[in-house]
């Protein structure tokens, strides 16, 4: 018989998976959408640096922002359990940073989150270059923005993840 | 050979997006909201507005700040800060459409990205509790 604990850490685990897949994919969408703007490629041809670059990255603007919501979601959806069963002992371990960046963490995400419709409108006006400047900006903060969010999650899943 | 301009290419959008997009209500609400949801989440964490604070523990929602009590576990006021900020520039959002164009012309597109990296010293600073706590050890 599966005991209530092991029960809730599988369950906690499997959210925490699928906020993982989901963040994979908004790296991924960003990361590529962040090189096509900064370092824009002339030709679709190349190596792999090159074609890494050359993505139609207008495309990528809505499955940016429906991904960062999801992740968004799902991540405040895990950090109740985060608040009580891994900042605790945390605190208790005086593990202080890890928690500071986790802290951080959440504040930047939310600053991320209010940038969404701005960045969606840019992109979706790809063609007009009023926006080309902001879209540049708005689009590298927060790409690394999120490439932060997912190496502090990930550095707070290995100091001491669920089920530890 | 053939010559792509990845970035300049149009993206395949729905009929609503597409008429989002074309919207210039729309843009006027998504600068305002963009710009001004930075400085409402440094305001709501600086002054301690949350709509609602929630207690993971026993699973209870109180308006406004609610603070720990005996038997009620932690309390967590970052979604309140969150829903807070998204008011607040979502009602900003709609004054701005509301105004003239040549006023909404005016609204500096540069500030979409620079509010919110001005935005992180002040996030640092008000997480000052746990730095000193790390450097006490």
């Amino acid at each position: 018989m599966t005991s209530p604990i092991s029960t809730s850490a599988v369950f906690w685990t499997i959210w925490l998976f699928v906020h993982l897949i989901l963040a994979l994919g908004l790296l991924g969408a960003l990361t590529h959408q962040a090189m096509a703007t900064a370092f824009p490629a002339r030709q679709a041809v190349g190596g792999i640096v090159t074609r890494f670059r050359a993505v139609s990255a207008p495309g990528y603007a809505t499955a940016v922002c429906v991904l960062y919501v999801l992740v968004f979601l799902v991540g405040s959806f895990i950090y109740t359990s985060y608040r009580v069963n891994i900042r605790i002992p945390l605190e208790q371990g005086h593990y202080f940073k890890t928690g500071g960046f986790f802290d951080f963490k959440e504040h930047v995400s939310t600053l991320g989150l209010v940038l969404l419709p701005a960045y969606w409108y840019f992109w979706k006006n790809a063609q007009n270059p009023e926006y080309d400047n902001a879209r540049k900006g708005v689009t590298l903060v927060l790409a690394i923005m999120v490439w932060f969010l997912f190496i502090v999650g990930h550095v707070l899943n290995n100091a001491r993840g669920f089920g530890s | 050979m053939s010559t792509v301009t990845t970035n300049s290419a149009r993206a395949p959008t729905s009929a609503s997006g597409a008429s989002l997009a074309a919207s210039r209500k729309f843009k006027v609400f998504a600068t305002t909201f963009s710009i001004t949801g930075p400085v409402a989440y440094c305001l709501c964490v600086y002054f301690n507005w949350p709509v609602f604070t929630y207690f993971p523990a026993i699973g209870r929602f109180a308006w406004g700040v609610s603070s720990v009590q005996s038997g009620t576990g932690p309390n967590m006021l970052w979604y309140g800060w969150t829903l807070t900020t998204i008011l607040i520039a979502g009602g900003l959002g709609i004054i701005a459409m509301m105004l003239p164009e040549r006023v909404t012309n005016k609204i500096p597109l540069f500030l979409v990205w620079l509010i919110p990296i001005l935005a992180i010293p002040y996030v640092i600073y008000s997480l000052m509790f746990w730095w000193r706590l790390a450097m006490r050890e």
